[in-house]
C-alpha cells in the first residue's frame, strides 16, 4: 500500500483535474472549448517554469523563494536593455534575461554550497537583495505595451498554428509551449538520467550519506542554484512577453502559491522525493483553479480558499496514514 | 605475510589534548572476523575513523595488502577494499534498493549518465551472490531494520570490499535477525573477505568472533582468541574489575502480602492476549523475551499509551482505567522508555529542567508560576540522591554519558514518588560499570517498597535483579518462573525454543 502512494498520488491529481473539468463544463460550456484550452496553456506556461525549478530545489532538500525575484529582475532588465540598445532581437533578450538569471542562481548557490546557511534563510535574504537591487539601481518604472519592444510583443503573440472557429475568428497555440517543452524535456532526462540527477536526490535524501557515497555536494548545490536561475531567465522573458507591459514589482509574492503547486503534485517538502509530472499536475491543477473560477460565476478570492483546502487534504491525508502506521509500531513522534 | 590485510602499528591520537589512542596495534587477517570492543570512550570510534583514512593519526603506520601508508586518506582506504557501515548505514531512504546498491559504485567510476538497466543487474548480482531477494524497486524507507542492513553491506560488496567495518549493527535487529546477519559474515569469511565487528552485546561477540581486540581508555589491552575468552573474562578486560552480579532477593517479611498491581486477561489484538500477573511492593518482577513477543506493547498499555481492548488493571484494590500518561502517573505509575534519546528525554534542555518535568506542579508560587528556588530545591534533592555526575546542572542532557542520562530519567520519575515503576531496557547502550551501578539503584528502590516491573532482552540482567520472572511469546505470558531455580542458559533455550 505504502509504496503506491507516490504513483498513485499522480492518478489522484489527474482524477481530481478530470471530475473539476467535468464539474466547470457542466456549469460552462465554453471550457472545453479549444480556444480555452490554449488559453490556460498560454497562461501556465510561465508557472509551470517556475515549478520545474521549485521542484529541483525541493528534490535536493532545500526550499527557494527568491525565484520570483530572479525571474522578474531578468524579464525586466532583458527588456530595458533591448530598449537602451535598440536592437530589437528576441535572441538577445533571451541571453540577456538568462545571463541575469543564472548569475543570480549563482549568487544563491554560492552562498547556500560555501557557507552552508539553510536554504530558506539564504533565499529569503536574496529575494530581498535582488528586487531591491532591481529597484533601485535599475529603476521602478513600470514599461507598457506602446513601449515595449517589438520583439517581446511578436514573441506574445505568436502561434505555433492556428485554427479559425466556426464563427470565424482565428485562435492558436502561443510559441511558449516550445520553451516550456524543452525545459521539461532536459530536466527529466537531468533529473533521470544523470549523475548530477541522482546526487541532487541523494542530497535531498541526506547530505551526509552523499558525502560518503563520494558525491560532490558543493558542486551539485551550486550547479542547481545556477539551472534554477537559468530556467527562471527564459521564464522572465515568457512573462513580460505573455502579459506585454512589464513592472518590476509584478511576480514577486506568488512565490508561495507556486511552491504550494509543486507540493500538491507530490513533491516532498522536506526532500529527495517528487517527480516532474507530479509537479506539473500540481501547478496544472492550479492553474485551471485559476482562470475558471471565473466561469463558474465564483470571485478570484476563492481561490486562495481552494488552494489552502486541497493543500491541507492532500497533506492531511499523507500525514494520516503515517500516524496510523506509526501506532501500529508504536510509535510515538 | 600475505596472510595480512591490515596491519595497524603504534597508531596515537589526540584530539585537542585528549589522548584518544595510545600506542594501538591492530592486525586483520584475510577472511577473519574480528572484533573490536571497549567501553564508550575507549577509542573504538577514533580507530575505526583512522582505519577508514577519514581521521589521520599523530603517529603510527598502517599497512594494507601490504601498501604502505604514511597518510591514509579516504580514497585510499576505499580503494584498498575497506568500507564502513555506519550506525545509521548512510543509505538514502526515499530512493529505491536497486539505486542505495549500485549509487555508490556509479559515482566512485565517474558516471555522468545513469542507465537504469545496469543499476538493477548491478543491484541483482551482488544480491545473489549473498542468496538474498529483496525488492529492487522498493524505497529503502520501507524495509525492515534488517533488510536495510542487508542494503548496506550488498553496497560495500559492490566496491570491491576486502574489509568491511560494521559499528553496532545488531543493536536494532531481533535475535532472528541477528543469526541471518551471522551467517551473511560467515559466508562472506568463506569468500576471503574480513569482517571487523564493533558491538556491546558481548555475547554475539563471543558467538561470531575469530579475534577480539579490547580497548580501555585509549589503551590496547589485548589480542585475544575467543576460545581464550568468556564473559567475565571480557568484562574484566574491558572495564578492568570484575563485577560480581549477586541475585537480588525479595523480602517478603518487610512488605504487606497484598499486591499493588493485578494484571487480568488484558489484551489487545496483535499485540497481547489474556496477560495476567501481579506485582506486590518491593518486588522486581522480570518481564523478557524475544523482539515482537509484546513486552513493550505490554508495558505502554499500562503506561496509557496503547489502552488495551479487554482485560482489567488493578492498583491498590481499584480497577483503573488508563488511557494516557496522565491517568497512569496519578496510579502512581512510572515509565522509563527503552528509547531514551526519543522518549526518555528533552536532549537539548539543561539536566535541572529535565528532572523537574514530570512534578512542575509541585514547583509553582501561589500565582500558578514556576518557583525558581522551589524549583532548584527539587532539582538539587534528586540529583544528589541519584549521583548525577554533571559539570553543572545547567548543562544540557545530551552532554552527559548514557548512564548519567539513564540517572536523570530515573530522577525525573521518582521525583514523582511512584508505586509502580516500569523500566524497560533501563541499561540499553550503556556501558558495564555504569550498569552495575544502575541495578544497585533499581535494587535499593524495591528494598524502598516500589514495585519494579524490569522489561530486558538481556537475560542475565532478569536474572539477577528479579524475583520473578515472565517470559513472553508470541503476545502471552507463557510461564512465571523463579530465578533462583533457572541458569541463564535454560532460559535462553527457553525462550528461544530449544530444548
Amino acid at each position: 500500500m505504502l509504496k503506491k502512494i507516490p504513483k498513485t498520488n499522480e492518478m489522484y491529481l489527474i482524477i481530481v483535474i478530470i471530475i473539476y473539468s467535468i464539474i466547470v463544463t457542466m456549469v460552462n460550456k465554453s471550457f472545453m472549448s479549444v480556444e480555452n484550452v490554449f488559453d490556460i496553456l498560454r497562461s501556465g506556461t510561465g508557472q509551470a517554469i517556475l515549478g520545474v525549478g521549485v521542484l529541483i530545489v525541493l528534490l535536493s532538500g532545500g526550499i527557494d523563494v527568491s525565484f520570483t525575484a530572479i525571474a522578474i529582475s531578468s524579464g525586466y532588465i532583458a527588456v530595458r536593455a533591448i530598449m537602451a540598445l535598440g536592437i530589437d532581437s528576441l535572441l538577445l533578450a533571451f541571453v540577456i534575461s538568462c545571463t541575469v538569471g543564472l548569475v543570480f542562481g549563482a549568487i544563491n548557490g554560492i552562498i547556500i554550497a560555501y557557507f552552508k546557511i539553510p536554504t530558506l534563510i539564504a533565499t529569503l535574504g536574496t529575494l530581498n537583495l535582488f528586487h531591491g537591487l532591481l529597484l533601485t539601481i535599475v529603476g521602478t518604472r513600470s514599461v507598457n505595451a506602446a513601449q515595449m519592444p517589438k520583439c517581446f510583443i511578436n514573441f506574445g503573440a505568436a502561434k505555433i498554428f492556428t485554427l479559425t472557429t466556426a464563427r470565424g475568428s482565428t485562435i492558436g497555440l502561443s510559441v511558449f509551449i516550445i520553451p516550456l517543452i524543452a525545459v521539461i524535456l532536459f530536466t527529466w532526462f537531468l533529473l533521470k538520467y544523470t549523475m548530477l540527477g541522482r546526487s541532487i536526490y541523494a542530497i535531498g535524501n541526506s547530505t551526509e550519506s552523499a558525502l560518503r557515497a563520494g558525491i560532490n555536494v558543493v558542486k551539485t548545490q551550486l550547479f542547481l542554484y545556477c539551472y534554477v536561475g537559468f530556467i527562471n531567465g527564459i521564464m522572465g522573458v515568457i512573462t513580460v512577453s505573455e502579459v506585454r507591459w512589464v513592472n518590476p514589482v509584478y511576480l514577486v509574492g506568488t512565490e508561495l502559491t507556486v511552491i504550494a503547486a509543486v507540493v500538491i503534485g507530490g513533491v516532498k517538502l522536506t526532500g529527495g522525493s517528487g517527480t516532474i509530472t507530479g509537479a506539473l499536475l500540481g501547478v496544472g491543477l492550479i492553474t485551471i483553479l485559476n482562470s475558471t473560477l471565473v466561469l463558474l460565476g465564483l470571485s478570484s478570492s476563492w481561490m486562495d480558499l481552494f488552494v489552502g483546502a486541497i493543500m491541507i487534504i492532500s497533506i492531511g491525508y499523507t500525514s494520516y496514514q503515517r500516524k496510523i502506521e506509526n501506532q501500529r509500531l508504536l510509535n510515538f513522534m | 605475510m600475505e596472510n595480512k590485510l591490515l596491519i595497524a602499528k603504534n597508531i596515537s591520537k589526540s584530539f585537542s589534548g585528549v589522548q584518544a589512542l595510545k600506542n594501538v596495534d591492530i592486525t586483520i587477517n584475510k577472511g577473519e572476523v574480528h572484533c573490536l570492543v571497549g567501553e564508550n570512550g575507549s577509542g573504538k570510534s577514533t580507530l575505526i575513523k583512522i582505519v577508514a583514512g577519514v581521521v589521520t593519526p599523530d603517529e603510527g603506520e598502517i599497512v594494507i595488502n601490504g601498501n604502505f601508508y604514511k597518510k591514509l586518506g579516504a580514497i585510499d582506504s576505499i580503494k584498498e577494499g575497506i568500507q564502513v557501515i555506519y550506525q545509521d548505514l548512510s543509505l538514502f531512504p526515499l530512493l529505491s534498493v536497486a539505486e542505495n546498491i549500485s549509487l555508490n559504485q556509479l559515482v566512485e567510476e565517474g558516471r555522468k549518465v545513469i542507465n537504469w538497466d545496469e543499476i538493477r543487474k548491478l543491484a541483482e548480482k551482488e544480491l545473489k551472490k549473498i542468496n538474498i531477494k529483496l525488492n529492487l524497486e522498493e524505497k529503502v524507507e520501507n524495509l525492515s531494520m534488517a533488510n536495510k542492513q542487508i542494503v548496506a553491506i550488498v553496497r560495500a560488496l559492490t566496491q570491491d570490499a576486502k574489509l568491511i567495518i560494521m559499528d553496532e549493527p545488531t543493536s536494532a535487529l531481533t535475535k532472528t535477525e541477528v543469526d541471518s546477519l551471522f551467517s551473511i559474515i560467515l559466508d562472506l569469511k568463506q569468500r576471503g573477505i574480513s569482517t571487523l565487528f564493533i558491538s556491546h552485546k558481548l555475547s554475539e561477540v563471543l558467538e561470531i568472533s575469530d579475534k577480539v581486540t579490547v580497548l580501555r581508555d585509549g589503551n590496547k589491552v589485548g589480542e585475544f582468541e575467543e576460545k581464550e575468552l568468556d564473559n567475565e573474562k571480557l568484562i574484566f578486560h574491558m572495564t578492568g574489575k570484575t563485577i560480581n552480579e549477586s541475585t537480588f532477593k525479595y523480602d517478603k517479611e518487610k512488605f504487606k502480602e497484598k499486591p499493588i498491581l493485578e494484571v487480568k486477561e488484558l489484551t489487545k489484538a496483535d499485540h497481547f492476549r489474556n496477560v495476567s500477573f501481579e506485582l506486590k511492593a518491593g518486588e522486581i518482577f522480570g518481564l523478557t523475551g524475544l523482539l515482537g513477543s509484546g513486552r513493550t506493547e505490554l508495558a505502554l498499555s499500562l503506561f496509557g499509551l496503547n489502552p488495551p481492548e479487554s482485560g482489567d488493571i488493578i492498583v491498590d484494590g481499584k480497577k483503573k482505567k488508563i488511557k494516557s500518561p496522565k491517568d497512569a502517573i496519578k496510579c502512581g505509575i512510572g515509565y522509563l522508555p527503552e528509547d531514551r534519546y526519543r522518549q526518555g528525554l528533552f536532549l537539548h534542555q539543561s539536566i535541572g529542567d529535565n528532572i523537574i518535568v514530570t512534578i512542575i506542579k509541585k514547583v509553582l508560587t501561589l500565582f500558578g508560576l514556576i518557583s525558581e528556588s522551589k524549583k532548584i530545591k527539587q532539582i538539587e534533592k534528586w540529583s544528589s540522591e541519584l549521583k548525577i555526575k554533571a559539570a553543572s546542572l545547567f548543562d544540557p542532557v545530551e552532554s552527559l554519558s548514557g548512564g548519567n542520562q539513564q540517572r536523570v530519567v530515573l530522577a525525573k520519575w521518582l521525583a514523582t514518588n511512584p508505586k509502580i515503576f516500569i523500566l524497560d531496557g533501563p541499561t540499553v547502550a550503556i556501558d558495564i560499570a555504569s550498569k552495575a551501578e544502575i541495578h544497585k539503584m533499581i535494587r535499593d528502590l524495591a528494598e524502598q517498597g516500589i514495585g519494579i516491573i524490569l522489561i530486558s532482552d538481556e537475560i542475565s540482567e532478569v536474572l539477577h535483579n528479579c524475583n520473578r520472572i515472565g517470559l513472553m511469546e508470541k503476545g502471552e505470558i507463557k510461564e512465571i518462573i523463579n530465578p533462583l531455580k533457572y541458569s541463564e542458559n535454560q532460559i535462553y533455550n527457553k525462550i528461544n525454543k530449544k530444548n
